[in-house]
């Protein structure tokens, strides 16, 4: 089955066999690592990322259902040159321990901020409900998001 | 020249930012579950699909003619060789074979290993191995477990009982017949799962024709596995090496070598050399690692009516599993923490660890000190209770002190357990809420903890090494042993050479925990990284500051004993005059007349007293690390909902090191222990895991999360790099206590069974209160 998406605002041609899911896609045949899997059942958040400007669960969902898609990964969230404001703010507000739920977390919390770049606690731990993190305990990622919209309201 | 950012000059106690963060934030960093090699296989372990049985056959020859697949191996192919990880206090309890030959004693129990070019061939020739097995009953339950004629999960272990310790210290039974008030309490733990986000995953490779070993893995303890492989294979240690990935977590899953990692390698060296990658599922993560053990604990203890804690007495009985794993040291560790918090002198407590036909227990963040946690520090507010004294002025009466020797010869230098106590008391408003907010069924409660920073848990000594090696651009590179896995200490532990070598934060670079180029350390276990790695660190980099210092003073004829390196620049320590800039000694070290390389390397081994294992005597850790810990509920009678409105951590530290790093090692902490407290609940139906998926076993998501607030103590310990103590682990031992006596003061119920389940809580109230449970 031939498909075509965008990822990473690249353009890709697929011949795949119809059963491989979009995180195998991304991981194996592309070799883009950033996306993890910590379940492939739907329960940790961890293999999070864009599709059509909402999160999906890539261990969830079958690449030939993305067909014209337009796919984002955490390699594709900077511009390559300089780390986002969400990637910066998770840095700086100390959010990051072992990393691996890292680049689900970072995704969803861009989608919490694409609604609102000013998310009340609540809102913030309501869009992270998905995604689960065994290492931090959480608050310095609830602190990292609210800095990170700051950061993205200054910038625009 | 490497140019060096300002900010981070003398970085020890700032929050800079992680040495490897931005590797992790945008998807760089490689786990040992990314790597792909050329070549690369697909292993598979062959697991008993039985809890107890005798294996009579195993029949590969299918499943090995199976286009794809390249190798299968059984206990045949390897030496038959009994590992385990308390062998070198406990020799004769070593009880697991990489492969097992004989028997199987649990559901998951690796019998066997297979490589294929796939995963969809792996899985389709595991369907094909054939098995033939005498099914034996089995036993489940650690009490069952102990009756005489149960079955016998091991040879001549009489009664399944797999370690004895009979801790006994002074006279207990008189001290407590001499007490005002006597009570006696039974608490029960469940068992729990790490839960790490990366699975157990691993890479081994074997070069037949140079015998050499090369294993990728995401670990805690690489050389700890370094040493288990070479013990099977026999080889020399050198001939293994072992690579630590970037870790996704360990909370003391991965700390041992497991049949997978000498598996890998096995069959890497059956199918020609190629590589092979076996990661666990999330389900084999939650049934066939490591669990927590759950635990039944009996106290008894007397007081006198001024709130003396005269003596104790108790039983501990721990479920194993089907093998020993490190449950000697950890029922050691359960029974002795009391000894540093409390200065009780009378002490009677016998453990016993009992095998059952359920997956093996083993080290988990606490190590036994969070089922000892709930179970004393419950057990000190029904003390303080049944004499009427307020819980916190019972503990600060009988809390150790600095500079002190506890009854079972553990020696206390620095210790801030009363100013813990009294800070999280203040910022917590305790005098104002305790015992007062009954009406609102609000309530608060405290529990308090001491931590080790290290033990000797697999061999004669606990050193770690360090090497310093600064480049003619002034980068520095800093090697050692220490495994970061998630917690920090690659950062933390930078911090300390850069502070000590005078520089900027912003030059450092670190490898860490690689077998064949790193110096050794035991592993990140026991809260001991940046205690004893960190000493490690501090004296590599002092070597290499000497080193530097060394050419400075023979080049301009000056003493070296009046020179030092502070904020990047070579100082006179008379004058306070600065000399030289850090870059300029440096390219002097390196220029035509010197060239000398800086390379400095340190050791690091913390003085402490072998421990008697059979009395609990000993002084197993160089210092201690203590904390307090408050609750506040409110308990919904309707519905039986226990909230958590705050928690307050109050932690010695001894220093911060990093702030940030030790806000959210507390914070992580705190979580993990809300989970056990309220949903982590690993069952088993006749050895078969009953929820080995996150939606079955709920770990705490971002919508569970109390407020916290963290205080850290610095009390600067005499022996710590820059007076830095251990701190991983503490901050979930009294967690469950606290939350038990918030809930006993907000609507007089007492919980003794974990998890608090809204049922256990509405079974509870309804006892003590009968229907009328409206209050
Ligand atoms: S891997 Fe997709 S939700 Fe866990
Ligand atoms: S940082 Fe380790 S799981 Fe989130």
């Amino acid at each position: 089955m031939q498909i075509t998406f965008k990822l990473n605002k690249k353009n890709y041609s697929l011949d795949l066999q119809g059963h491989e899911t979009l995180l195998e896609v991304i991981r194996n045949l592309l070799g883009l690592t950033g996306t993890k899997e910590a379940c492939g059942e739907g329960e940790c958040g961890a293999c999070t990322v864009f599709a059509n400007g909402k999160t999906v669960l890539s261990c969830l969902t079958l690449a030939c259902d993305c067909d014209g898609y337009d796919i984002l990964t955490i390699e594709g969230l900077s511009d390559g040159q300089t780390l986002h404001p969400i990637q910066e703010a998770f840095l700086e507000k100390g959010a990051v321990q072992c990393g691996f739920c890292m680049s689900g977390m970072i995704l969803a919390a861009k989608n919490i901020l694409d609604q609102n770049p000013l998310p009340n606690l609540e809102e913030i731990k309501k869009g992270l409900d998905g995604n689960l993190c065994r290492c931090a305990g959480y608050p310095k990622i609830f602190d990292a998001i609210e800095e990170a919209g700051k950061k993205i309201i200054k910038a625009k | 020249m490497q140019e060096f950012d300002k900010k981070f000059v003398n970085p020890v106690g700032k929050s800079v930012p992680r040495i490897d963060g931005k590797g992790l934030v945008t998807g760089q960093t490689k786990f040992a579950y990314d790597v792909q090699l050329p070549g690369m296989l697909v292993g598979k372990m062959i697991r008993s699909p039985h809890p107890h049985a005798r294996i009579i056959k195993i029949d590969t020859t299918k499943a090995e003619a199976l286009p794809g697949v390249k190798a299968v191996i059984t206990a045949k192919d390897t030496g038959e060789i009994k590992f385990g990880s308390n062998e070198f206090f406990f020799p004769h309890l070593v009880d697991q074979m990489p492969l097992e030959s004989q028997k199987v004693r649990y559901i998951g129990d690796e019998i066997g290993a297979l490589a294929a070019i796939d995963e969809e061939t792996a899985e389709k020739a595991l369907k094909l191995i054939d098995v033939e097995y005498e099914i034996l009953p089995g036993v489940f339950d650690m009490l069952e477990a102990m009756k005489p004629g149960a079955p016998q999960i091991h040879e001549n272990v009489r009664n399944n009982i797999n370690v004895i310790l009979p801790v006994n210290i002074g006279n207990p039974d008189r001290l407590i017949k001499e007490s005002d008030y006597v009570r006696e309490d039974v608490f029960y733990c469940q068992s729990a799962a790490h839960t790490c986000m990366e699975t157990h995953t691993c890479i081994g490779q074997y070069e037949n024709f140079s015998n050499k070993i090369t294993l990728w893995i995401s670990h805690q303890a690489p050389f700890k596995v370094r040493e288990a492989m070479a013990k099977c294979f026999k080889m020399d240690l050198n001939d293994v090496r072992v690579i630590k990935l970037a870790t996704g977590g360990g909370f003391g899953g991965k700390l041992e070598m497991l049949p997978m990692d000498f598996a890998s390698c096995v069959l890497s060296k059956k199918a020609g050399g190629f590589p092979v990658k076996i990661a666990y599922t999330r389900e084999e993560e939650f049934t066939c690692s490591r669990r927590k053990h759950n635990m039944i604990y009996k106290l008894k203890s007397g007081v006198k009516k001024d709130g003396t804690l005269m003596g104790m007495t108790g039983e501990v009985i721990a479920d194993g599993g089907a093998y020993c794993s490190y449950g000697p040291t950890l029922l050691a560790s359960t029974i002795m923490r009391i000894f540093m918090t409390y200065q009780i002198k009378h002490l009677r407590i016998t453990g016993y660890r009992v095998y059952t036909n359920t997956p093996i227990s083993g080290a988990i963040r606490g190590f036994g000190g969070v089922q000892s946690g709930f179970a004393v520090e419950s057990h000190m507010d029904l003390l303080a209770q049944g004499i009427g004294m307020d819980p916190a002025e019972f503990r600060l009466k009988n809390i150790t002190t600095p500079n002190m020797v506890a009854a079972n010869k553990m020696v206390i230098s620095s210790n801030g357990l009363k100013e813990c106590i009294e800070t999280s008391m203040n910022a917590s408003d305790w005098k104002n809420k305790r015992g007062k907010q009954s009406h609102l069924h609000r309530g608060i409660g405290m529990g308090i903890a001491g931590d080790v920073m290290g033990s000797k848990m697999y061999k004669a000594h606990e050193s770690s090494g360090g090497i310093v090696k600064v480049e003619e651009d002034c980068s520095i590179y800093f090697f050692t042993g220490a495994s970061d896995t998630g917690q920090g200490s690659n950062t933390a532990l930078s911090q300390i050479v850069a502070q000590e070598l005078g520089v900027s934060y912003s030059r450092m670079k670190c490898i860490s925990a690689d077998t064949a180029i790193t110096p050794f350390d035991t592993g990140s276990f026991a809260s001991r990284v940046t205690f004893i790695a960190g000493n490690g660190a501090l004296l590599a980099a002092r070597d290499a500051k000497e080193q530097i210092l060394k050419i400075v003073a023979q080049d301009l004829h000056l003493d070296i004993k009046d020179l030092d390196i502070q904020a990047e620049e070579v100082i006179m320590l008379s004058t306070k005059k600065n000399i030289m800039s850090f870059e300029k000694a440096v390219k002097l070290c390196y220029s035509f007349n010197y060239g000398h390389q800086i390379l400095g390397r340190g050791s690091f081994n913390p003085q402490t007293s072998p421990v008697d294992f059979r009395t609990g005597e000993g002084n197993v850790s160089a210092s201690y690390s203590f904390e307090s810990q408050i609750a506040e509920v409110e308990v919904n009678t309707k519905d039986g909902k226990i909230t958590v409105l705050k928690l307050w951590d109050s932690h010695d530290v001894g220093k911060a090191i990093n702030p940030s790093s030790v806000e959210s090692q507390i914070e992580g902490s705190l979580a993990m222990g809300l989970g056990y407290v309220f949903s982590e609940d690993l069952k088993f139906e006749n050895g078969r895991c009953a929820n080995a998926n996150f939606e079955g076993y709920r770990i705490p998501r971002s919508v569970d999360i109390p407020p916290m607030e963290t205080l850290l103590i610095e009390t600067i310990d005499p022996q710590g790099p820059y007076g830095a103590k251990g701190m991983g682990e503490a901050a979930l031992l009294p967690t469950a206590a606290a939350i038990a006596n918030a809930v006993e003061d907000a609507v007089g119920i007492r919980l003794k069974e974990l998890p608090f389940t809204p049922d256990k809580v509405l079974k509870a109230l309804k006892e003590k209160y009968g229907e009328d449970i409206n209050l």
